[in-house]
């Protein structure tokens, strides 16, 4: 029998970079987008590194890989790389294989871009593929929502940079937080809570202390041991579920999507910021929900058609102000959209400065 | 005398035997209690828990949290 | 009597331009009953609106807390197939590169032990081997460690570190992440695969300020690539790009957060006061060949960005401003983050409380004299505008 390994680690990432890669490590002087999605980077000596950037759904079949593994073997030495954004990158040094690839990715039906002044995939979690706690599956608003878009992932159309981020709870393994848009599943009631078989699988310390609004109180109900929730001091974030799995709170009548904006983490321009609250809710519409798409659509195109050159999302709405962003959308402002957690009041508008919307 | 890893280890078991079914300690939650009670430290501590995930005699359990557990019949909730 | 084998619900995503992971699971259901049983639950989910998974958290490999996420049907009896469906997550390689015939020889294994779905990759970074049984668990584990590859984290410790393409294909990295993640990763094993943490701890490393990693707003431990002296600036370059049709002035210096910048349209002439400049990225975004990051490069380190749960999500903030990690090391920092940062947390910290809740919670100048750093005028946006402040005693009896 040969040793149990334990602690090794990842392989060493030098293993997989290829030999262009190796030759030219840290010596790269700059890059230009030749057109979407293929990029070259040039070195300072000369040499040429060209990128085909491939959307994908992130879900892939083991065949979809091998597919994806013989294409870099047949057109750029056998070696390849994701992206932070789930995209795939073919590296090519043989410029004359970029149209042939390209060829055969669109055969397969996938698609190429994600470039520059585009979108780029969305960022995703697993929803009802995978998850326990998630209000709405991820991969088929994913779906839904990019083949509306898809013409701004295969063309650099936009006025900047579009990071659209979906996560199908507010776990948000997905930290959809800090994008220009956040699609976030959103439960709208209390946990219920199975008195009969909390006091077994949860220890009720725990339970009283995961809730962030204190609405978790210790109960005796029927004898037993168990706790009870202040509904009114609820939020449905679902920490207690996550640590007690008596206390489920998925709900197919009343779970939806909430669209959040104007969030960015990079430091170009603007520093980084939270993604805001522009739709509190809209139900779950599967197979494709519509109203998401749209409403999604909907806030891509008014942006596009307002911002200036590279002004992100959050950029764009910090300019003309939230008042304005809610006429143009036409999204309806409730009271909803006004903080009520913590530090609640440094969003409230604090100064008299301010633009007034036309008269209807 | 400082307590040994075995020492240490054996003192842990007894605690989350102790607690099964009423109180869940994370691996802190023994160290601290360890470094208190025995003449003993952190990497002392780390190794019994080491020694005793490895034995089989305790599990890492995960619900929201790490913690260290007896070995218990597996599904989404301990039976 | 309906066809129980039909998905008309979900055959509805694989119209449409964009690549359908509906087709994905059908690919793999072709000879995979796993696949099979998650596609046909995944439709029922989809007729009645909810999710059909429990979480389990007792499931994983010897003598290992985290890298393994237990998950079990809700309706094991409807589909048995995916009674079980464990997910592995396996640590990537730094900067996501692989080989076509490693990429291969991972197919092979999770065919023959999984359900032959993957996630490329997981929020986290992780490649997620998506659904397995229990026993089979420990084969699998066996056989990615024979080709070199170690399982990642999950639960209350360290979560496996990400990084940015970094040198490797960017002329922007002021540092090498692929180095720093992959030297950090091996020196934290104990740590990544035992959980001894309050909650998770993240790290992500970023080459520069445009983060394409999400370092600021992903990671507890937050490396973002930046320099200390002038960007590197060539005239001529940007002489082509005025040519070429770019307006500078609207472009270029109007976005400037520094507003350290003036162009000069008759002679042609880009004047930058490097002293102002806040090394934003974005003239070197629009000008790549005209300029660069300066030569004095390191990286900026921020600590303390989460998602929501439990207290409310945060954004890292500076804990040291500039380190030239390149040529100064890790010791510094290893010595920092274990006898510093997580001594200090996981003695105090609560069940489930980020490394920045528990900052938010004792005070920011309290965990930088605990931890024994200097406060710096480059860790605020500005100085308290409260006036309850909660002196130290012993100095205010001192000077009496």
């Amino acid at each position: 029998m040969t040793e149990r390994l334990t602690d090794i680690g990842p392989p060493h990432y030098e293993k997989f970079l290829p030999p262009v890669v190796k030759e030219n490590y840290g010596k790269w002087k700059y890059h230009e987008i030749l057109k979407p999605g293929v990029m070259v980077h040039v070195s300072e000596s000369g040499a040429k590194l060209f990128t085909v950037r491939m959307a994908s759904p992130r879900l892939l079949a083991t065949d979809t890989i091998r597919w994806i593994a013989d294409l870099a073997e047949k057109y750029c030495g056998g070696y390849l790389r994701w992206t932070s954004r789930n995209n795939v990158e073919f590296l090519l040094t043989d410029e004359s294989n970029i149209d042939p690839l390209i060829g055969e990715i669109k055969k397969n039906g996938f698609i190429i871009g994600g470039m520059g002044n585009s979108i780029s995939n969305i960022v995703h979690t697993q929803g009802w593929v995978h998850c326990h706690s998630s209000a709405t599956d991820a991969s088929g608003i994913v779906k839904a929502v990019m083949d509306d878009l898809s013409q701004h992932f295969e063309n650099m159309d936009l006025p900047g940079k579009l990071r659209i981020a979906l996560a199908c709870c507010l776990n948000m393994c997905g930290a959809v937080h800090c994008s220009d848009i956040a699609i976030l599943g959103t439960h709208q009631r209390p946990p219920r809570i199975e008195h009969d078989t909390l006091d077994k699988f949860c220890e009720i310390p725990n339970v009283v202390s995961a809730c962030p609004t204190a609405a978790i109180r210790p109960a005796t109900v029927d004898g037993k041991p168990s706790v009870e929730v202040l509904e009114e001091n609820c939020m449905y974030c679902g920490n207690c579920y996550t640590v007690c799995p008596s206390m489920p709170l998925n709900n197919a009548e009343t779970d939806g999507i909430s669209i959040w904006v104007g969030g960015k983490v990079s430091d170009a321009r603007s520093i980084p910021k939270f993604s805001k609250l522009a739709i509190p809710f809209i139900p779950n519409n599967p197979p494709r929900w519509p109203e998401v798409v749209e409403a999604v659509h909907n806030i891509v195109d008014v942006w596009a058609k307002n911002a200036k050159k590279y002004e992100r999302m959050g950029d764009w709405i910090e300019r003309i102000g939230w008042p304005e962003f809610f006429r143009l959308t036409g999204i309806e402002f409730t009271k909803y959209h006004i903080d009520d957690f913590k530090h609640a009041g440094l969003s409230f508008k604090r100064t008299a400065q301010m633009r007034h919307l036309p008269e209807e | 005398m400082a307590a040994s890893i075995e020492d240490v280890a054996n003192a842990m078991f007894e605690i989350v035997k102790d607690g099964a079914g009423s109180k869940k300690y994370k691996p802190s939650d023994l160290t601290k209690m360890m470094v208190e009670k025995l003449e003993t430290d952190k990497k002392t501590c780390k190794a019994a828990i080491k020694e005793l995930v490895n034995s089989g005699r305790l599990v890492y359990t995960y619900f929201g949290g790490s913690f260290l557990e007896i070995p218990h019949k597996e599904g989404a909730a301990p039976d | 009597m309906a066809d129980e084998k039909a998905t008309p619900l979900l055959d509805e995503l694989e119209k449409g331009p964009y690549p359908s992971f509906v087709r994905e699971i059908k690919l793999a259901a072709k000879n995979n009953k796993m696949a099979a049983g998650v596609l046909h639950q995944l439709e029922k989910s989809y007729r009645d609106k909810i999710g059909y998974w429990k979480h389990g958290g007792i499931v994983g490999v010897m003598g290992y807390g985290g890298g393994v996420i237990g998950r079990y049907s809700a309706l094991p009896d409807d589909f048995p197939e995916v009674a079980h469906f464990h997910t592995l997550r396996v640590n990537q390689p730094a900067g996501w590169f692989y080989t076509a015939d490693v990429l291969r020889k991972i197919c092979d294994m999770w065919d023959k032990h999984g359900s032959g779905l993957t996630n490329m990759h997981g929020s986290t970074g992780d490649m997620v081997l998506l659904g397995t049984r229990t026993e089979e668990l420990e084969s699998v584990f066996g056989e990615l460690t024979k080709m070199g590859f170690d399982l990642g984290g999950s639960g209350s410790d360290v979560r496996t570190p990400s990084c940015c393409v970094g040198p490797a294909r960017c002329e922007w990295a002021c540092f090498d992440t692929l180095k720093t993640c992959y030297e950090i990763t091996q020196h934290y094993q104990d740590e990544l695969h035992r959980p001894a943490f309050p909650y998770k701890y993240k790290f992500k490393f970023a080459g520069c300020a445009n983060d394409c990693v999400a370092a600021i707003a992903r990671s507890d431990m937050s490396f973002i690539g930046t320099w200390k002296d002038d960007i590197q600036q060539d005239d001529e370059e940007i002489k082509n790009y005025a040519k070429a049709g770019l307006d500078i002035q609207s472009d270029v210096v109007e976005n400037c957060p520094g507003k350290c910048m003036t162009w000069d349209p008759d002679n042609m002439k880009l004047t930058i006061d490097n002293s102002y400049c806040l090394k934003c990225m974005h003239c070197i975004n629009v000008l790549p060949k005209a300029l660069r990051p300066g030569k004095q490069r390191g990286v900026t380190i921020l600590l303390g960005a989460k998602a929501p749960i439990v207290e409310g999500a945060l954004l890292s903030s500076v804990l040291i401003p500039f380190y030239d990690i390149d040529n100064e090391g890790l010791d510094d920092l290893f010595e920092l983050v274990e006898d510093g940062i997580w001594d200090v947390w996981t003695e105090n910290g609560k069940n489930r409380e980020r490394v920045g809740e528990f900052i938010q919670r004792v005070g920011m100048g309290n965990f930088l004299e605990s931890i024994g750093l200097e406060p710096d005028p480059h860790m605020i946006s500005h100085p308290r505008d409260n006036p309850y402040i909660f002196f130290d005693q012993e100095d205010e009896e001192e000077e009496a």
